[in-house]
């Protein structure tokens, strides 16, 4: 199903409503499968037999890399078409990145330079900029860099020092931006600075422009393979055309970008859990003791089964937020306004997104690791990468705190703006407590953060009950599940919102052991 | 020249099938449908003569239900220039198949059938032999190596005892191995093109005659488990209780 555009339901509507229908994965049309299956074959060939090297950042190995997807058209999947983009959706984009991150280190760096370099340049570039930059971009030919945060303004991004001066008709930058992906092979970067120390705004930034430098590498935890750098602009000149959108309104850019950037977050921290259960479930298979596999005991079943049922529920959110953005841009996009206003309108959703999975991930890849005992502590079997490598997924495009401070606080700001409702649908236990949470209307941190918990589990278990209605199937079984571990979570997060005690719906009873030998028969999630 | 190409459409090879509990079938709920590889082989193969030599026309059939059409969009995607579906809903075995191709081939008047040289989901290995024979034409079958030249084709085809170089004339059957070459990653602006080729049912020519039939689809019984023996001793002892030795 294609959300009808007239009919594109609001922001945050499924707090209060409860659609008939949603779109799910199980809707793409054998088009869309058949791309999907082209980046999960370059994924399983090109990327994951050579993990070892592309940690090690071998000498050109990654823009190779990224050269090869563009030529299969992977670089510009929703990026214009007059551009050198394909003109596809951001839902299909999403799940061909989901494929496209089976390793996370590839995941990062494909996912920057295919998505959030290209999206504020997409959505608010002139035609010349999106002339000159966009066409190598989308064929993997350049490589491009976002770069927001710094040394001392990460989670607080207006408060960005970078400076930017017209003189004599050329921008002088002045500067150091942190934590820059990419940094060490990118082309372009998309810089955030303030005119005159005061007007925040957007830049373009070529690498070999004067006064532009990379720094060391950073040596980090995880993903080890992608490139993370400082870029230090010392009186870097770029020509006066390359500010990007209006000066002042630098903010719609980053934000925006990052709006769509969570939610393609959700979508990139899919991919390592998704290999993960794979790994999982052979291994599980594989690994005999006793006398017999590791799979058949119930505590390794019980995680099989729990890793199918929360990948359930977060590809059931994920995908029916991909597809309202779609029905956004279907409905406002096109102008520059109307981009800001559809990249804007699910921010609620987006940031449930990016919280809910990088959460699943990270349970999934602990878990995961688990099933290996004392091997998956070793660097000999693949899955302690998968560990590491997950680890940024909640720190980076907003940390899970600053996004739950944002998503019930601006659910509730919207519903006082009349924007949005905040009377629960009620459709759950946990929309019921969401609801009565939400109307103590809380103000300080820990009370709001219990109710973005809540809201966040309200949309995936009202997305997970209605794609298993959809599907049938093993469905009924994964939100069966799905829904015992979100009712436990739900009253914990309804205790700390408003110190009431709560009673627990009964659990419902699941068939574990079916369900973990369907992981193990589908090496993965349960389709 | 014109390359007919046909596909079939068979259950991912890779995937774990249950036969359906009354044996009638397989239990396909679910499961993901992919060109025979075989197949697929066959039509990256007449897309890199196309590539050679532009003049080529690539036509791929696939004979089945409406579903077929995900695999012959695949093969449009791949490169192939335009689709024929023979749509039935009856059953067939090689014998069928190779009528119903011979009619297609009458139709067509292609310069070589290319083909794969079984289908992973019954293995029958039969249906190119049957069509070449049924049309009177030259076949080379296993092919690991072709190269096309004027009103000829050079086949080179691995056999029990090594390679077999053969050289018949066109227009020919011939079924591809394993070796031939390695399908290409399908690119994304490739699926899009095969949206807008033509892609033309028709109803079947023939009626499937079987001579065979399937009665039971059963998995492979469980092999019981084995026991571990000390010494050389004991194996042969136990060898001889069950009356191998």
């Amino acid at each position: 199903m294609q959300t009808s555009a007239s009919t594109a339901p609001k922001g945050a509507s499924f707090f209060s409503e409860t659609p008939d229908r949603i779109f799910t994965v199980e809707d793409f049309s054998s088009d869309d499968r058949l791309m999907i299956e082209t980046a999960e074959q370059f994924s399983r060939n090109e990327v994951m037999p050579h993990v070892e090297v592309i940690d090690k950042q071998e000498d050109g190995l990654m823009p190779k890399l990224i050269k090869k997807a563009g030529e299969l058209g992977l670089c510009g999947v929703d990026a214009p078409e007059a551009h050198g983009g394909l003109g596809l959706g951001k839902n299909l984009a999403a799940r061909i990145l989901e494929f496209m991150s089976l390793n996370g280190s590839f995941s990062v760096t494909y996912g920057i330079t295919s998505g959030i370099s290209q999206v504020g340049l997409a959505l608010f570039g002139t035609e010349e900029q999106k002339a000159k930059y966009l066409p190598s971009l989308t064929a993997g030919e350049t490589i491009g860099a976002y770069a927001l945060s710094e040394p001392n303004s990460g989670s607080d991004a207006l408060s960005a020092t970078t400076r930017a001066e017209l003189v004599n008709g050329q921008w002088k930058l002045n500067g150091t931006k942190m934590w820059i992906s990419n940094a060490k092979w990118a082309d372009l970067f998309l810089v955030m600075a303030k005119i005159d120390g005061e007007k925040f705004s957007a830049f373009l930034v070529e690498r070999d422009r004067p006064g532009v430098s990379i720094s060391r590498e950073e040596h980090k935890l995880g993903l080890k393979g992608s490139s993370t750098a400082r870029l230090v602009l010392e009186d870097a000149l770029i020509p006066e055309d390359n500010r990007l959108y209006q000066p002042g309104l630098g903010h719609h850019v980053a934000f925006n970008a990052l709006n769509i950037g969570r939610f393609k977050l959700a979508s990139m921290s899919m991919g390592p859990a998704r290999d993960a259960m794979g790994l999982a479930a052979a291994y599980t298979d594989d690994r005999k003791q006793f006398g017999q596999s590791i799979s058949n005991f119930g505590l390794i079943q019980k995680k099989l089964a729990t890793m199918a049922a929360l990948y359930f529920a977060t590809e059931a959110m994920v995908y029916r937020t991909g597809a309202l953005i779609d029905s956004a841009f279907e409905t406002w996009g096109g102008t520059i306004d109307g981009n800001r206003k559809a990249s804007e309108e699910y921010a609620i959703e987006c940031s449930a997104c990016k919280v809910f999975a990088t959460e699943a991930e990270a349970w999934i890849v602990d878990e995961a690791l688990q099933c290996y005992g004392g091997y998956g502590f070793t660097e000999e079997f693949p899955i302690a990468r998968h560990y590491r490598d997950a680890r940024v997924s909640r720190i980076y495009e907003g940390t899970n705190e600053i996004n739950r401070i944002f998503l019930a606080d601006r659910l509730m700001r919207w519903a006082k703006d009349g924007r949005a409702s905040v009377t629960a649908a009620g459709d759950s236990w946990i929309s019921e407590l969401a609801g009565k949470a939400l109307a103590t209307k809380p103000t300080d941190q820990i009370r709001v953060g219990a109710c973005s918990d809540l809201v966040m589990l309200a949309y995936a278990e009202q997305s997970a009950r209605l794609r298993a209605a959809q599907m049938g199937g093993a469905g009924a079984a994964m939100y069966d599940l799905f829904l015992n571990v979100a009712n436990a979570r739900a009253a914990e997060a309804y205790q700390w919102a408003t110190g009431e005690s709560v009673v627990l719906p009964a659990a419902k009873s699941v068939d574990v052991a079916e369900l973990a030998r369907r992981v193990a028969e589908c090496r993965g999630p349960v389709r | 020249m014109r390359i007919l190409v046909p596909v079939k459409r068979v259950v991912d090879p890779y995937a774990k099938v249950r036969p359906l509990a009354d044996g009638s079938g397989l239990d396909t709920t679910g499961a993901k449908f992919e060109i025979n590889p075989f197949d697929e082989i066959a039509v990256e193969e007449a897309v890199r003569r196309k590539e050679a030599d532009p003049s080529v026309e690539i036509v791929v059939v696939s004979i089945g239900a409406g579903e077929c059409e995900e695999q012959l969009r695949k093969a449009l995607a791949i490169g192939a220039d335009r689709a024929i579906l023979v749509e039935t809903s009856e059953a067939y075995d090689s014998p069928s198949i190779a009528a119903e191709l011979a009619a297609v081939v009458a139709a067509e008047s292609p310069d070589l059938v290319l083909m794969g040289k079984q289908a992973t989901d019954d293995d029958n290995n039969q249906a190119g032999q049957m069509l070449a024979s049924r049309l009177g034409w030259p076949q080379a079958t296993f092919a690991s190596k072709l190269e096309l030249g004027a009103g000829k084709a050079t086949v080179t085809r691995e056999t029990d005892t090594g390679t077999e170089t053969l050289e018949i004339p066109l227009p020919a059957v011939v079924t591809t191995d394993l070796r031939l070459n390695e399908p290409r990653y399908i690119a994304l602006p490739g699926i899009i093109k095969a949206r807008s080729k033509p892609l033309e049912r028709r109803p079947a020519q023939t009626t499937p005659r079987l001579r065979t039939r399937v009665l039971k689809v059963e998995s492979p019984p469980s092999r019981a488990a084995g026991r571990k023996v000390a010494s050389v001793d004991e194996l042969i002892s136990a060898l001889k209780e069950k009356g191998v030795l």
